[in-house]
């Protein structure tokens, strides 16, 4: 098979099925998980299907053209890097649906759950994917946008939906946007939204990091990275994203769309690492996040709360590595990285899965109900004890390894900085492994040892039917595979992977055993202060909670609902003070700038206003015509009732259209006269059902000020078409020239007013009759809504 | 206002105004004319109805659902803009031709009647929309 049309149908097949679940799952009610499932399992295969290809160090890239104009083509690009997150998502993607045909009850909208997942899972797979960094953005806001859904799956829990809208504004708003501003800028310093042309042109890339912009650039694209992998202070999002079904959490919330930040951090590396303000932002960020993160999963009591933290104090260490690599040999933070990556994903989606088996057989996700569930349930406790064993860093697992080569470049990068660093950095490491260590031992502990907790559990709890165990015990078994043999998962994705990053090929040797290290030292350290830590772990978890008691406003949480939580109250102020009811408070500041905005060119320019001459030589017929205009205008200035009022109105109209007519403009002349008689028919319609018949009383000072008013705006109009149309003021060449030529050439029409409406700039006609079908149905909203209230 | 001489002289005008409007329309892209002045001569003509039999009467045995014209004149407006690209030309792109006709000898025909006629419709179905919703009011 070609390989490009392979990657593209691993793209769209879920895209594709995605439309079809619906009426696919009238057909086969709720087996619609194992068709879901099926495709999940055709992209990953698919994958399969070219990964010798990218083992053997080639990248796959083929692009067409989109949208030519501004460059952006749709195109795919395969290497190392894009195909381990797409693995990820496919293989996952497998897993979970499998999981989820039992996992969710069969009364539940289940169409749209697999519907929202595939499209999450074709998203994911784009965005790795797309070779153009819109294209990127794209499929980038689309995994923010399917995450939203997600998470908000339970529409009529209020939690769900306060979740939703938080991931929504922050991974997508806040984060999507900066992005975005990103790309542009990125864009604006070479040129071009090719991402292979920039990772490939090493002349670019000197340009981007000497450029005014690049710091802006970094930072904006950063900020949505660290946004989409609940970095720094965007990590508040992902506790409560928890909401969302318990699979759905070990798919997104864990193993992918979290990976998305890294992957795009992995993807600019080779075009901003090497500089300060890489390491400071990446790995800083990193740092601090790990540690933060990891002691406030001490409070959780949520199990699934506690992993939420706990995968955003491990992604911490995946981004702290990628940052490390300004002052250090690159293959070592970012092998390490990538390889966390992988392994984070496996046990830490092994652990979610468990959760969900535990939630749903035990009906408890609270750590403090369960307990000693060890003999009842005992393979889901093997599985758990490999997940969480493997997170604490033990050996022979897969996250002890990439623990240990976290540490050794921690260390490195600690010795190339220098004092103070040299200690601070491996001792912030160490605290965050003693962390880690801790709380993935309360996982065990707190579901599966100690006593029984008859008050809370059920009677009767069991290991769940091997549906929801073979996901799990899957990737359990890939955790120890991966631990005991790092051989496979390093020269078949981690090797391709990295020289994706850091755009060299290299081989990686790891084993499990390497000798007496300071990395070993430091890992003997970390359990032997894990286990202290653990002794005072309840004692933490109080500390905490006295501490958010005594300092609600300590905590991004607070601020964030305070911005946007109470967003509708806060506009709602800010717009009383701008929508203050009487037409007469618009129409004031509207007609003060529309004279300023005329009168300030006039003024800066200088414009030389020479003496005007006065022509009255029109004829006596015409002249009458304009009497009248006065006249009727004063009337309906002067008129007290509202009839009479209407009625001068009209006839002014009337009287312009006869002034069209003297003027040659046939069709202005029609629609005038056509408008004015329904604008005087709807006005009757309108005054009649007023009640009183005599306009209100105007106070004198308000009266005068209106007149004062009034006589500047028809002041100043007077003056601009007096000087218009005397030449003086100087006069853009005339657009009617053209369309007189060509509109007999072009069109075949003689009326140039049409010509110009429906040919030349038939683009506003259409927008024009748009704003015509929106006033409609404004009007009928406002007239039934009224009703509505009665 | 429904009175003996309305409803005689709109028996007589409307008629005569819905064959202008159309003619309107038809000839506008030579002659002054077009799709939104024949609207709204329509559109007038209509009221002219609606107001001299009253809404309610002339409900009877005239009521259309103008919401349908608006919509469906959006659409063809919008169908005639993609036609051109269907067709291989830009956005909205019109062609013409001339055709010999009996007794009107020859004719210009040019493509962009087909969007004149959306906007045609879009202008009757918002006018008359909103008008008739608030006479009903």
């Amino acid at each position: 098979m070609n390989l490009p049309i392979a990657v593209v149908l691993a793209i769209f097949l879920p895209f594709f099925f995605a439309i079809l679940v619906p009426y696919l799952e009238r057909i086969v009610k709720h087996n619609i998980g194992w068709f879901s499932a099926l495709i999940g399992l055709i992209s990953f295969l698919l994958l399969v299907l070219i990964s010798p290809e990218i083992i053997r160090g080639e990248v796959i890239h083929y692009s067409v053209s989109w949208i030519p104009s501004v460059g952006v083509d749709f195109g795919i690009y395969v290497d190392g890097l894009s195909l381990l997150i797409a693995f990820l998502a496919s293989g996952i993607g497998f897993l979970i649906m499998a999981y989820s045909t039992e996992y969710m009850s069969h009364r539940e909208d289940l169409a749209r759950y697999y519907q929202y997942i595939l499209l999450f899972m074709g998203s994911m797979i784009g965005m790795v994917f797309a070779s153009n960094t819109i294209q990127l953005f794209i499929f980038w806001e689309l995994t923010s946008i399917t995450s939203f859904l997600l998470i908000g799956f339970w529409r009529n829990k209020p939690q769900s939906v306060y979740g939703a809208k938080k991931s929504l504004i922050l991974t997508a708003g806040f984060g999507g946007l900066a992005l975005l501003t990103g790309i542009l800028l990125l864009r604006a310093i070479t040129g071009t939204f090719d991402i292979p042309t920039i990772l490939a042109d090493e002349s670019l890339k000197v340009l981007i990091k000497e450029h005014d912009l690049f710091l802006g650039t970094l930072f904006l694209i950063f900020i949505g990275a660290a946004a989409k992998s609940a970095q720094g202070p965007f990590y508040i999002w992902l506790p409560n994203a928890m909401e969302a079904p318990t699979p759905v959490s070990a798919f997104l919330h864990s193993a992918t769309m979290v990976k998305a930040g890294l992957y795009l951090i992995g993807r600019v590396h080779p075009i901003f690492s090497g500089t300060e303000a890489w390491l400071i932002m990446v790995a800083g960020t990193g740092l601090v996040t790990m540690v933060v993160a990891g002691f406030l999963a001490l409070r959780q009591t949520d199990i699934k709360g506690l992993l939420a933290y706990s995968t955003i104090s491990q992604l911490a260490y995946i981004m702290a590595m990628y940052g490390y690599t300004t002052y250090q040999d690159p293959s070592l933070g970012v092998v390490a990285a990538t390889y966390h990556l992988l392994n984070h994903a496996t046990f830490k989606a092994t652990l979610f899965l468990i959760v969900g088996i535990v939630a749903h057989e035990a009906a408890t996700r609270d750590i403090k109900k369960l307990g000693g569930l060890r003999k009842e349930m005992p393979i889901t406790f093997v599985i758990a004890t490999i997940g969480a064993l493997s997170m604490a860093g033990v050996p022979p697992l897969n996250g002890f390894l990439s623990k240990e080569m976290f540490y050794e470049a921690s260390v490195d990068i600690g010795a190339s900085l220098g004092q103070p660093y040299n200690l601070l950095i491996p001792m912030i490491a160490v605290i965050a492994g003693v962390l880690t260590f801790a709380y993935s031992i309360k996982i065990i502990d707190g579901i599966f040892l100690g006593k029984r907790n008859d008050e809370h559990l059920p009677k009767k709890v069991h290991d769940p039917s091997i549906i929801m165990l073979g996901p799990a015990a899957i990737l359990a078994f890939i955790v120890v595979l991966f631990g005991i043999f790092p051989s496979i998962p390093m020269s078949f994705i981690i090797e391709p992977a990295v020289s994706g990053i850091i755009l060299e090929d290299i081989s990686i040797y790891a084993s499990l055993w390497h000798g007496f290290t300071v990395e070993l030292l430091m890992t003997v350290v970390t359990f032997g202060l894990g286990i202290i830590i653990y002794k005072k772990y309840d004692a933490i978890a109080n500390w905490q909670d006295e501490f958010n008691k005594k300092h609600p406003t300590f905590s991004l949480n607070y601020y964030y609902d305070e911005i946007f939580g109470n967003a509708t109250e806060n506009a709602k102020k800010i717009s009383l003070k701008f929508q203050v009811g009487p037409i007469r408070a618009y129409l004031f500041p509207i007609v003060l700038i529309a004279i300023l905005s005329v009168l300030f060119p006039i003024i800066i320019l200088s414009v030389e206003l020479t003496p005007i001459t006065f022509n009255f030589e029109t004829p006596p017929y015409e002249l009458i015509v304009f009497i009248l205009i006065i006249t009727t205008a004063v009337m309906a200035a002067i008129i007290p009732s509202y009839l009479p009022a209407v009625i001068a109105v009209s006839a002014l109209g009337f009287l312009i259209g006869i002034v069209f007519i003297f003027l040659l403009a046939p069709d202005l002349a029609i629609t005038q006269i056509l408008a004015e008689t329904l604008t005087t028919i709807i006005f009757v319609l309108v005054i009649s059902k007023v009640p009183q018949t005599f306009k209100e009383k105007i106070p004198r000072n308000i009266l005068y000020r209106d007149i004062l008013i009034s006589l500047t705006v028809a002041s100043t109009v007077f003056l601009i078409m007096l000087y218009a149309t005397q030449g003086i003021i100087e006069p853009f060449e005339s657009v009617s020239h053209y369309f007189l030529e060509k509109s007999i050439l072009l069109t075949g029409g003689h009326n140039i007013v049409n010509v110009i409406l429906v040919d030349f700039r038939s683009l506003d006609t259409l927008g024009e009759i748009v704003v015509i079908f929106l006033a409609a149905l404004g009007v009928y909203n406002l007239l039934h809504s009224r009703g509505e209230r009665k | 206002m429904t009175t003996l001489i309305t409803q005689t002289i709109a028996k007589v005008v409307v008629p005569l105004c819905v064959f202008l409007s159309i003619s309107l329309l038809l000839t506008g892209h030579d002659q002054p004319g077009g799709g939104f002045i024949g609207g709204v001569m329509f559109a007038t003509a209509i009221s002219l109805l609606y107001i001299s039999f009253g809404l309610d009467d002339s409900k009877k045995f005239f009521n259309p659902d103008w919401s349908l014209y608006f919509g469906f004149g959006l659409l063809l407006a919008t169908a005639a803009g993609i036609g051109s690209i269907i067709a291989g030309y830009n956005l909205l792109r019109t062609d013409y031709t001339y055709l010999q006709l009996p007794l009107f000898g020859e004719v210009e025909l040019s493509s962009a009647i087909v969007f004149d006629i959306g906007v045609y419709l879009v202008v009757i179905g918002g006018l008359l929309f909103i008008f008739k919703k608030m006479g009903e009011d």
